[in-house]
């Protein structure tokens, strides 16, 4: 088994009515990293809610980690959920608890002792770059760091599986770059990262595959800087 | 790199259950303490809810235990016929005095009961204006203690069978209209606490509906990194626990307080009836069973919110 993620003609429609994904299928192999790309609106984050099990396809099949999420009965998808770490950009903290606190909330679910939560935690800390913040509140932290404590909380359990719904989308591109970065560097150790992101540059700067999103469909377009859409839109490329 | 690390082992389920207990225990301690006044009306408001029916409870009781001591003085008055010689009336007073279910019979001679009606009337000049004595002779009958009321009524009947008797009388219908209304008092006992008890629910219900909202964005967080509906549910079941133990607590409170300050006014009540009744408060066990109920109402008003709640907070 090598294939981690596998959607297989994928469509999801929302209750309303309107399809956001049609006919999707890609694989994303153990140990890949990859970015899911794509205008506003284009399914992105359906894609990684999908993976999730926060919503569940109209049509298709999804495999995760040998997981057939269309079997998956809903007082299992918190056991699912936490084999998977989760990155978001409005970083969903608790902002009533200690950076400590929030990264060691997931142990905390799974019952470790408390010895070995102190242990993991500062070891993500440390990972992060934020061993001395222990203490502190997260809205006493910049978004860059508060970011990176949502990161922490995502690897704190060692998940196989990383997912980030534009995690770099609150941040400045110097904070950005790092946080892409520190996701290279945890693929670089095994772990299977998909992000979901139009931030143009920081793919060039770390390349990886791309899945490209247009209106629900996966094309083989590639996503343009901002820089050379005009360039494009002379060209016809639009 | 921390990520590299080797997988933990998780302790066996009785370790992950003790830990995660004390630490929601002092996790929902720690919360009460940051907002003492909020926690102390909810408390307080429960508590006059559970302090109601207890209350009444005791008061019915207490009504009900001196109806049981006036039982014990009751005495059927058998009036003889006039024609009964004195002789007669003592020997029968010593035949019934040995029957079962009497304790005591008493002759009382028409001259007696003239005489104690003189001195006890106030009607002694009265009387004087009266060629005869109107009074029969009576043999006052005492039944022995533990009778039931059916018993009670037997011995009656058959004693009034006895050709010497003219009339056999029972004082007893307000004692009995006393029970009539002690029953209905307990019956709404019954449904005031019933009713209370749901009050109680609903108030629990709602602080913790209102704590559900207030944390809504954190449930959706614990859940989008997979948190168990038992795990969110925790804290705030311990919540209603820690309402309905303070609740119960003030209840017991307020009922001994209630009693303590009724005990002088009812022992002089007492004292003027020529007893030495003293009001009965909550037992020790009573009082701990109405902490208990507090909880466990506590427990399932938290329950049955936030199951309803949590069902409807899904991450977005």
């Amino acid at each position: 088994m090598t294939d981690l993620i596998r959607f297989d003609r994928v469509s999801y429609r929302y209750p309303g009515g309107q399809d956001v994904l049609a006919d999707v299928s890609f694989a994303i192999a153990q140990g890949e990293m990859a970015y899911i790309t794509g205008p506003s609106g284009a399914g992105k984050t359906t894609v990684l809610r999908l993976i999730a099990a926060l919503c569940r396809a109209t049509r298709g099949q999804i495999v995760v980690m040998g997981q057939n999420l269309s079997t998956l009965k809903p007082r299992h998808v918190p056991a699912f959920r936490q084999r998977l770490g989760l990155v978001f950009q409005n970083f969903n903290l608790l902002y009533d608890r200690t950076v400590f606190d929030n990264v060691a909330l997931p142990l905390v679910i799974r019952g470790y002792a408390h010895a070995d939560i102190g242990r993991r935690v500062r070891a993500a800390l440390d990972a992060v770059g934020l061993l001395g913040k222990e203490k502190v509140l997260p809205l006493t932290l910049s978004g860059g760091e508060q970011q990176r404590v949502g990161i922490a909380r995502a690897i704190v359990t060692k998940p196989a599986l990383i997912l980030a719904d534009e995690p770099t989308g609150n941040l400045d591109p110097e904070m950005a770059l790092e946080v892409m970065r520190g996701f290279a560097r945890f693929n670089e150790v095994g772990v299977t990262v998909l992000v979901a992101t139009h931030a143009i540059d920081l793919i060039e700067a770390v390349p990886r595959r791309i899945i490209h999103l247009e209106q629900g469909r996966i094309t083989d377009k590639h996503p343009l800087a901002a820089s050379k859409l005009k360039e494009a839109a002379s060209h016809g490329h639009r | 790199m921390a990520i590299a690390e080797a997988g933990l082992e998780r302790p066996n389920w009785l370790a992950r259950w003790t830990q995660e207990h004390l630490r929601v225990l002092f996790f929902s301690l720690g919360k009460l303490a940051r907002a003492p006044m909020a926690a102390a009306l909810t408390a307080l408001v429960i508590g006059i809810a559970l302090a109601l029916p207890a209350g009444l409870f005791v008061a019915v009781r207490n009504l009900s235990t001196v109806g049981y001591s006036w039982q014990e003085s009751l005495q059927i008055s058998l009036f003889l016929k006039d024609s009964v010689s004195d002789e007669r009336g003592k020997a029968l007073a010593r035949e019934i005095g040995a029957e079962t279910g009497v304790a005591r019979a008493t002759y009382i001679s028409r001259e007696q009961a003239l005489a104690e009606f003189r001195e006890l009337s106030g009607f002694g000049e009265a009387l004087d204006l009266l060629k005869d004595n109107p009074l029969p002779p009576v043999i006052a009958v005492t039944p022995a203690r533990g009778q039931t009321k059916a018993e009670v009524r037997s011995l009656l009947a058959r004693l009034s069978q006895r050709p010497e008797v003219d009339l056999a009388k029972l004082d007893q219908q307000w004692l009995e209209r006393l029970y009539a209304v002690l029953s209905i008092a307990e019956h709404a006992v019954g449904i005031i606490a019933l009713l209370l008890g749901l009050a109680v629910m609903v108030i629990i219900g709602n602080t913790i509906r209102l704590d559900i909202e207030a944390r809504r964005e954190e449930i959706e967080v614990m859940k989008l990194i997979g948190a168990p509906h038992s795990f969110v549910r925790r804290p705030f079941l311990y919540s209603g626990v820690w309402f309905g133990l303070g609740g119960g607590l003030l209840a017991w409170g307020l009922v001994a307080l209630a009693t303590h300050l009724l005990d002088a006014p009812t022992a002089q009540l007492a004292a003027l009836y020529d007893s030495t009744y003293r009001i009965a408060g909550l037992s020790l066990s009573d009082g701990l069973a109405l902490v208990a109920a507090g909880i466990v109402l506590g427990w399932s008003g938290a329950f049955a919110t936030v199951t309803h709640r949590l069902a409807q907070i899904e991450p977005r």
